[in-house]
């Protein structure tokens, strides 16, 4: 397979190939879609309220 | 499967999105509802810090009733009950369970309201600029099954003006800081005090943490609303007011078996992600057996159950779950009638 795919030019220009993956149309759709089925708000486990040092003090 | 997970009829797909919706949720309010903390600081010396509902002696005794709106209240009719009972306890009711509750002759102490949406969330509270206009783009109260009020919007806005005009100055609004400046500005208007709570969007412990930027923006603390505001009402009743019995009602998480799924929250947003055709697959029936009935739930709905469970596990009340439907039960929360409740809670 690799010698079929040598190619039989030279390119002029370093041709960099960019591996980062990159969010299809598709994908963004899905997201954009799922997002409005999303909650409220935020949940952040096993935290209940986080108090102001004011606070702490005054307690 | 644990002993703990109820028995349900669902398929894969929605499963995954119930494990999905923690991203789901921030990409749907985590920009906008930093964006509206910000906007808010103007309004900062307009109220005071939820600090100050600490132990407080709102309502008496130790006990607390959470009012939200699920599509029990219409059958259950719990603020008829709690006035039939002479309730005296801390009378606590979301945003959306104002309008249930002073129909029914009860004002509420403590009204909690959190979602950053821009233009629905208004409308709980009565919205004087709401044009017939505005509700052609927009089906979410009248498809939903809701007190039946909210069939005739219009009216149903003027029903609500004019209770609020009455009973706001007698009620106190713990106001998250993501809500929008439709709803502060309401809530201005009519005159009821206001606490300030942050929204806890992620660990506030953590290096970096958007949480306790807000806070050190603010100086309000964060509270975890455990993705609604039914259980961010729970939590304030819980680790706030130090209430020590509080009863959860019209808390459903779900909706009746039968529901058309046209009357369900989410309905178009799920058509959106999978066609009319595939709808169904989106959302689980889920057995109640305390009911001994099957309920119809969608993702959200069943992650604010694991949220909510976990939140509870961890609280220093007991929970009663007073809501007789929907899919709320668990390790942790008494599931009864609020006629037992209340008579035990005086």
């Amino acid at each position: 397979m690799k010698d079929m795919l040598k190619g039989n030019f030279t390119p002029k220009y370093q041709v960099s190939v960019d591996t980062d993956k990159k969010e299809t149309l598709e994908e963004q759709f899905e997201r954009t879609a799922k997002a409005r089925l999303g909650g409220s708000i935020a949940y952040v486990s096993k935290k209940r309220v986080a108090w102001t040092d004011d606070d702490k003090k005054k307690s | 499967m644990s002993s703990d997970e109820p028995l349900r009829r669902d398929g894969a797909f929605v499963r995954g999105l119930i494990a999905d919706m923690k991203e789901m949720t921030w990409d749907r309010i985590g920009e906008h509802a930093i964006a509206n903390a910000k906007r808010n600081l103007v309004f900062k010396d307009d109220g005071k810090s939820i600090a100050a509902l600490r132990n407080s002696s709102m309502g008496e005794g130790d006990s607390a009733v959470i009012v939200a709106a699920g599509p029990s209240v219409r059958r259950q009719n719990p603020a008829q009950l709690l006035r039939e009972h002479n309730y005296r306890g801390l009378v606590m009711a979301t945003d959306s369970g104002i309008a249930h509750c002073l129909r029914n002759g009860i004002v509420p102490h403590l009204v909690v309201s959190l979602d950053p949406h821009p233009t629905r969330i208004v409308r709980w509270f009565g919205d004087p600029k709401l044009r017939e206009q505005d509700l052609e783009g927009d089906d979410y109260y009248r498809r939903q099954d809701l007190d039946p009020i909210f069939a005739d919007e219009v009216r149903a806005n003027h029903e609500i003006i004019a209770l609020m005009r009455q009973h706001a100055p007698q009620m106190s609004l713990a106001l998250s800081t993501s809500t929008s400046l439709q709803v502060v500005e309401r809530a201005l208007d009519a005159g009821i005090r206001i606490y300030w709570w942050n929204p806890m969007l992620d660990d506030p412990d953590e290096p970096g943490s958007r949480t306790r930027a807000l806070m050190d923006m603010n100086g309000f603390p964060a509270l975890n609303a455990g993705g609604n505001v039914g259980s961010a009402s729970w939590m304030i009743a819980d680790a706030v007011m130090g209430k020590r019995r509080v009863a959860l009602t019209g808390m459903d998480f779900g909706y009746y078996d039968g529901t058309p799924l046209t009357a369900t929250q989410y309905y178009w947003e799920a058509v959106d992600l999978v066609g009319e055709d595939r709808v169904a697959e989106v959302f689980s029936r889920i057995y109640n057996p305390h009911m001994g009935a099957w309920f119809v739930s969608d993702p959200a709905y069943q992650w604010y159950r694991e949220c909510f469970l976990e939140m509870v596990a961890q609280g220093d009340c007991q929970t009663y779950n007073c809501t007789e439907g929907g899919i709320l039960f668990g390790p942790n929360v008494i599931f009864c009638p609020l006629k037992d409740f209340l008579a035990q809670a005086g």
